[in-house]
């Protein structure tokens, strides 16, 4: 009995893809502006876009799991940090660091704990190995919960690419909007209004589609591995 | 190692686009309650796209369909297992409409423009998922106790989604009264927590052998401290299954009069029903089997838990900026 319909895994690679792409292309546009905001976010998305897509279509992996482990040890104690010094800066709040943080700890227990074979198809995640460890359920699960939460707050943040910068005293990737009524908030970019591929790049709009596309699909690889 | 503080210009320029934080307005609380329904119905709609769910046959969506049918009466179960045989010709095409609107409803909430017809959909939907996916709540069958979700999760998304319906009323005496009117959800409120009072002890509810055969059959694939968890309470249900269901009757009925008494008995009784329910969330509904793999929703619990939110009796202070009410017409708080 074949259990994986296996486009659904293509499909999920090519997103994770298109969002590597999407952040490859914005952290390109941002050294060359020399603008310093966001720019880890997009490196962690494209590392995280890139891998997702290993996991979803086996073919397409690359790169030895150790590799990637250390990389996502790296951006969990990146983003760890950047969680503490925003405190430091801002006082008690959450910040987005903290949910790309999750995502990093994610990617790396989906490295750490592959996941058991259990009626996959060659090309879904499940054929990765087959591994005694597991990754803890309730860990995974709420792990989810974090991703999905974030990814609906993002979306009614009023604070357009809340995904990538925040805004002292909001949390945008993890609270609601500032209350009804209140304007939309079109955080202040240097480089202003631009066309072309450098406008593509900083549309906040695409910086906050690339995050909450990102976390559909992790909390989607999560939940088949559990 | 010196880390960039890269968020500072950003920070600056929203906090002055946005004033300070001083002045921002209270969060707007059906808003909030609203996104959490919202992030409920997403991880549905993640849960519906399992690869499992696109499985033909009784290990799939169709199966279980199927066995939602149980002992309702003949009519409902025929119209069940016609629905389940849909699913069983086309699971590709099924399943991917089912998480298609399920998405369509997450999403939708969150778009104020499109949050209205996103909750209509949810009505509509949910209706459908009780009917032919929850078979009713296992009503009809007698064993719809709330300790394993009865009356069915579904039905507290439609309850939600009535008590949450965007308006510009007043918060107080509590956010449900926004939408339907205090007098309107105070009647909902006892009308919820009396049938959950009542399917407690009816039918298969009270039975220990019953509870304690769901809990076993329950914890099959759950990681080893749920599973751990699972055997106790199976234990626990099989000796003292009936005292705890008639008990849990009583908090029911507590609780649903508690929504009539002060402000600070009712928190208190609020209290009571959110711990309440979140131990039964994990204890005997398994988060809804998810660790399990395979499961389609997170149960009743966090729907419950959100409910009771919505009654939260609310000062004068935490109204939202919506709230235009004159003082003399609410409810006054007795802090």
């Amino acid at each position: 009995m074949t259990m994986t319909p296996s486009w659904l895994y293509y499909l999920c690679a090519v997103l994770t893809l298109a969002v590597a792409a999407y952040c490859l292309i914005s952290l390109i546009v941002k050294v060359c502006t020399r603008r310093g905001s966001g720019w880890d976010i997009d490196i962690a998305h494209t590392f995280m876009g890139v891998s997702m897509a290993g996991m979803s279509v086996a073919r397409w992996a690359f790169g030895a799991t150790v590799m990637w482990e250390i990389i996502f040890a790296v951006l969990l104690t990146w983003f760890l940090a950047r969680t503490l010094q925003s405190v430091r800066h801002h006082g008690v709040h959450l910040s987005h660091f903290l949910v790309h943080a999750a995502m990093s700890l994610a990617m790396l227990l989906m490295y750490r704990f592959p996941v058991r074979v259990r009626g996959g198809s060659p090309t879904g995640p499940m054929s990765l190995s087959s591994a005694a460890s597991r990754l803890d359920p309730g860990l995974a699960f709420v792990l989810v919960l974090i991703f999905f939460a974030s990814a609906i707050l993002t979306l009614d943040s009023s604070a357009r690419g809340a995904s990538h910068h925040t805004p002292r005293g909001s949390t945008p990737a993890t609270s609601a909007s500032g209350g009804p009524g209140s304007p939309p908030i079109r955080l202040e970019r240097r480089c202003g209004r631009a066309g072309g591929v450098r406008g593509l790049a900083d549309a906040p709009r695409l910086e906050d589609a690339s995050h909450v596309l990102l976390c559909v699909l992790m909390g989607f690889l999560l939940i088949v591995m559990i | 190692m010196e880390l960039p503080d890269s968020t500072a210009p950003s920070a600056a320029g929203a906090s002055r686009e946005s004033g300070c934080d001083e002045h921002r307005a209270p969060r707007d609380l059906q808003r909030a309650l609203l996104l959490i329904v919202a992030t409920l119905w997403l991880l549905d709609a993640v849960l519906q796209i399992q690869p499992s769910m696109f499985a033909p046959g009784p290990g799939g969506l169709s199966g279980m369909l199927n066995s939602s049918a149980g002992a309702n009466p003949g009519w409902i179960a025929h119209s069940i297992t016609w629905n389940a045989s849909i699913f069983y010709h086309h699971p590709v095409l099924t399943n991917t409409l089912c998480a298609l609107v399920q998405f369509s409803i997450a999403f939708g909430i969150v778009s104020k423009r499109t949050c209205r017809p996103a909750l209509a959909l949810s009505v509509a939907w949910a209706l459908g998922v009780w009917w032919f996916g929850e078979g009713l709540g296992a009503i009809f069958s007698g064993g719809a106790t709330p300790l394993r979700g009865g009356p069915g999760g579904a039905l507290f998304y439609v309850l939600l989604a009535v008590l949450l319906w965007p308006s510009e009323g007043s918060d107080r005496p509590f956010v449900a009264a926004r939408s339907v009117g205090p007098k309107a959800a105070k009647v909902l409120w006892i009308t919820a927590w009396a049938l959950l009072a009542l399917l407690a002890v009816l039918g298969s509810g009270r039975s220990p052998r019953a509870l304690h055969d769901q809990v076993v059959r329950m914890s099959s694939g759950q990681p080893g401290w749920l599973a751990a968890i699972d055997r106790h309470v199976a234990l626990l249900l099989l000796h003292d299954g009936t005292p705890l269901a008639f008990s849990f009757g009583v908090v029911c009925v507590v609780v649903a009069g508690a929504i009539l008494l002060p402000p600070t008995l009712t928190r208190v009784a609020l209290v009571l029903a959110i711990a309440v329910f979140a131990s039964i969330w994990v204890a005997t509904q398994n988060f809804g089997g998810i660790l399990a793999g395979g499961a389609t929703d997170p149960n009743s619990g966090p729907l419950v838990v959100v409910l009771a939110l919505t009654y939260w009796p609310l000062t004068a202070a935490r109204a939202t900026p919506n709230d235009t009410a004159p003082d003399s017409v609410v409810v006054a708080e007795a802090t």
